[in-house]
């Protein structure tokens, strides 16, 4: 019996003195990547690239794993459930801090500790090519006549929810809401005349020069060179600016050691020259932010969240 | 446009673009084979190798994996009980009594002959009738699809079959499924009494690998009289010709020697590839059940008739061409394997949408030419396989079910990488068990439970969009579906009283 006594109280203090070496040799192994959002949708499009520039500079494989559902809730859980060891990283946007006041979710961005902030995705106000206005203000006059009818198609609670709702509280508008969560869905509905606007980016040029789609507003400061006919809503009135903001985090209680190494490794990838290029394909630009930055820039996020939800009605008491 | 074509098949045939296509086919038909091993997490893996090689490299290993992961399926479907993938479900209702009958050859060629002939018809249109096909997709609203849905549920009646009652239940439990976990549109947890271990509601593959793994593996334990070997059926029946090796000039005969099935499997195919959100899940059990409706004999479906076999494999591999259609006509991925073919074209920086064709036709041609190849490669690659691959037939249960249910959980927890599935597997394993036992047909289950989401999505959609509920029957699309829903419920009883009326004449003289 003192025999195995013994054992083990050798065994946990070896095991107590591999903790801090177990930080000093990370990454040992692959590092799972949790993307909560499908395969081929914007945010996986995102993450994919910086995938591989991500692995170079930390020296071990970055798998990706999709884990979806429930407006991307339960990749966050399962992100806030793995083990902080450094070997889960979870790849986020925005939807963090509204899915948590919208009441579906518990877990919180403050359930992580930030890594690094990567891109920033700007929002497109697009119609659908059955609708009958081409600009804003013929948009605009009709909404006043018809409040409530116009049809958007959203991820209800989401960025793409947000976003119109900004829209109409800036321009005294209503619009009815209809869900439909993802890009490809929307993109089916509106190309369809199912919903007459959504929330887009500029990847879906290719629709409008076709002739397919309508892009009637972009929600940046300046007009982008990709689309240089798209007016902001700035210009046309509206203290909008909105974009798509996608980060990395790791589960609280990661060791700094361990952050330390992510966040010289994402630094590097992220000024790779390739990443910016992957992310021009995608309507983005990189918006480089590191830990230190990351963090009091996602409680300012999370701040005005809250205060843009509860205004908006869509905050869950 | 052929010249276009013939253009593409010369490009293809190069060396460069063939290594990727055979290796993606290859890649595919094995993915597809392994239960639990999805043809979108076969184009995952491939992905990343994707971004180092040129777009249409690329594009043709994963038009290469699609192709072979939908016929791969139809290989352990046949053999072993299990459907290697969803698409392969309706392929096991035959397929399997057919190679247990003593003719795993004749089954197993069957399937991938269709799946050639599928593939090819569904190519056809994929080439010829893009537009308009694309043009019809577009009228779907969620009136539409709701409808659609109904009617595909009211076809399972045709599924069930002994007892129709039974069938309708099994289907109800399906959509109870679905209803598990987080609901779809205003996420509120419903039913998962506070549990996180459900909170994510049960995901389907799991699910359905446990239900059909499990339930085969335990019936065949319980009955351990080995199944028929090819070699004993041929000792006691020389006559039967049967064995591993099969000709191909009759399997080929079989199929084309029905060519309205054939081709009514594959259109069956087509559209439901061309409407995004079901895919070939639902599109092999949908020409199942039109087969078993128009057939002379639907009684004889489910013991091992060619028909059943020729039906679910033609119209999963023509649900390819189907689902390629959006892609190349709107830029818009029709499922989940087609929204990762479009991540890797904007990942090279090629604007999809509804110009692709026109701007980028060595691409676009490419990938057609590609599809075409991927149907001679898959023939090919399982012809050079089947030798092995039959073995199967041979392994003595004792050693081939531990293997199965081990690739099984290995394949669900891959699947997301969260032992989450696995406890799904089993808990589903035993429940799929107990129905089986109770005498319930499993696949009106399995189709609940691929459309139940979608079911209670469009149906939301619709009401949010107008709240006008005479819409589904006003709208001319809508109302047809809904019509034909009725026709269909119709015809299933009208069949069933027919079959009982007969039977119960055979049973006559007994008494």
């Amino acid at each position: 019996m003192r025999t195995v006594l013994r054992i083990l109280a050798a065994t946990a203090a070896l095991a107590a003195m591999a903790m801090p070496a177990a930080a000093q040799n990370y990454p040992e192994r692959p590092i799972k990547m949790i993307v909560p959002w499908a395969a081929g949708g914007d945010t996986d499009n995102i993450f994919r690239p910086f995938a591989p520039l991500l692995q170079k500079h930390i020296g071990q494989p970055i798998v990706i794993a999709n884990v979806t559902g429930a407006s991307g809730t339960v990749g966050a859980r399962e992100a806030k459930g793995s083990p902080p060891d450094g070997y889960t990283l979870y790849a986020v946007h925005d939807y963090i801090h509204l899915v948590h006041y919208a009441g579906v979710t518990d877990v919180k961005y403050s359930d992580f500790e930030p890594i690094c902030l990567l891109s920033a995705t700007p929002s497109v106000l697009t119609a659908s090519p059955k609708t009958p206005w081409k600009t804003w203000a013929e948009l605009a006059e009709d909404a006043k006549k018809r409040p409530g009818q116009i049809t958007v198609g959203a991820t209800l609670g989401s960025t793409s929810h947000i976003f119109p709702a900004l829209i109409e509280k800036a321009a005294g508008v209503k619009f009815k809401y209809v869900s439909y969560e993802g890009l490809a869905p929307r993109m089916n509905a509106i190309l369809g005349g199912h919903v007459d606007l959504t929330d887009s980016n500029l990847t879906q040029k290719g629709k409008v020069d076709a002739g397919q789609l309508k892009f009637l507003a972009i929600a940046a400061e300046k007009r982008d060179p990709e689309a240089p006919d798209v007016p902001t809503l700035k210009e046309l009135g509206m203290d909008i600016v909105y974009a798509v903001l996608r980060g990395l985090l790791v589960p609280k209680g990661t060791p700094a050691a361990v952050r330390a190494k992510l966040d010289e490794a994402c630094g590097k990838a992220a000024k790779e020259a390739e990443f910016a290029d992957a992310m021009k394909k995608q309507g983005t630009r990189v918006s480089y932010l590191n830990a230190a930055e990351y963090g009091p820039f996602l409680d300012k996020l999370d701040r005005e969240s809250k205060v843009i939800m509860t205004e908006l009605g869509l905050a869950k008491q | 446009m052929f010249e276009l074509l013939g253009h593409g098949l010369l490009t293809v045939l190069q060396w460069n673009y063939l290594v990727p296509l055979f290796a993606g086919t290859l890649i595919g038909v094995v993915g597809g084979a392994l239960p639990g091993v999805t043809i979108t997490m076969t184009i995952i893996v491939i992905l990343p190798f994707t971004y180092g090689l040129d777009p249409l490299q690329g594009l043709a290993a994963m038009t290469g994996v699609y192709v072979g992961g939908s016929a791969g399926g139809l290989v352990t479907a046949c053999l072993l009980g299990i459907p290697g993938t969803p698409s392969a479900i309706a392929t096991t209702f035959d397929g399997f009594p057919m190679a247990r009958g003593g003719a795993p050859g004749r089954a197993i060629w069957l399937g991938v002959w269709s799946s050639f002939f599928g593939g090819l018809i569904g190519g056809l249109f994929l080439i010829l009738v893009t537009g308009p096909l694309a043009a019809i997709a577009l009228q779907f609203g969620p009136w539409e699809y709701f409808s659609l849905f109904v009617l595909a549920m009211a076809m399972v009646a045709g599924l069930a079959e002994s007892s129709f009652i039974k069938g309708l239940l099994s289907t109800a439990i399906g959509l109870l499924i679905t209803v598990i976990g987080t609901d779809p549109i205003g996420s509120v947890p419903r039913f998962t009494f506070g549990s996180e271990f459900i909170s994510g509601g049960f995901p389907f593959l799991p699910v359905l690998i446990g239900i059909f793994a499990f339930a085969q593996i335990m019936s065949d334990i319980e009955k351990p009289a080995v199944p028929k070997t090819p070699e004993a059926v041929l000792a006691t029946q020389p006559s039967l010709g049967v064995s591993l090796g099969v000709s191909h000039f009759k399997v080929i005969g079989e199929i084309l020697g029905r060519p309205f099935l054939l081709l009514w499997s594959t259109v069956v195919g087509i559209l439901i590839g061309v409407l995004p959100a079901i895919g070939g899940s639902a599109a092999n059990m949908l020409a199942y059940d039109q087969a078993k409706k128009f057939s002379r004999h639907p009684e004889r479906f489910g013991t091992g008739v060619p028909e059943g076999i020729i039906a679910s494999e033609s119209s999963n591999n023509a649900n390819v061409g189907g689902s390629l259609v959006t892609i190349m006509a709107f830029g818009i991925p029709g499922d989940a394997v087609t929204a990762v073919m479009l991540g890797a074209m904007t990942i090279h920086g090629i604007q999809s949408g509804p110009l692709f064709v026109s701007q980028q036709p060595a691409l676009a041609y490419g990938i057609y030419a590609a599809y075409i190849l991927a149907h001679l490669l898959m023939v090919l690659i399982l012809a050079a396989g089947a030798l092995f691959m039959l073995q199967i037939t041979r392994v003595r249960l004792a050693v081939l079910a531990p293997v199965v249910l081990v690739l099984c959980v290995i394949g669900a927890y891959a699947l997301n990488n969260t032992m989450q599935s696995v406890y799904v597997l089993l808990i589903f394993g035993v429940f799929g068990y107990a129905l089986v036992k109770g005498g319930f047909p499993l696949a009106p289950l399995i189709l609940g439970l691929i459309l139940g989401d979608q079911i209670e999505i469009n149906l939301i959609r619709a009401i949010m969009t107008d709240d006008n509920p005479l819409l589904f029957f006003t709208r001319p699309i809508s109302g047809a579906l809904l019509f034909c829903a009725a026709l269909s419920v119709a015809l299933a009883v009208w069949q069933h009283m027919r079959h009982r009326a007969r039977t119960a004449r055979e049973e006559a003289p007994d008494f």
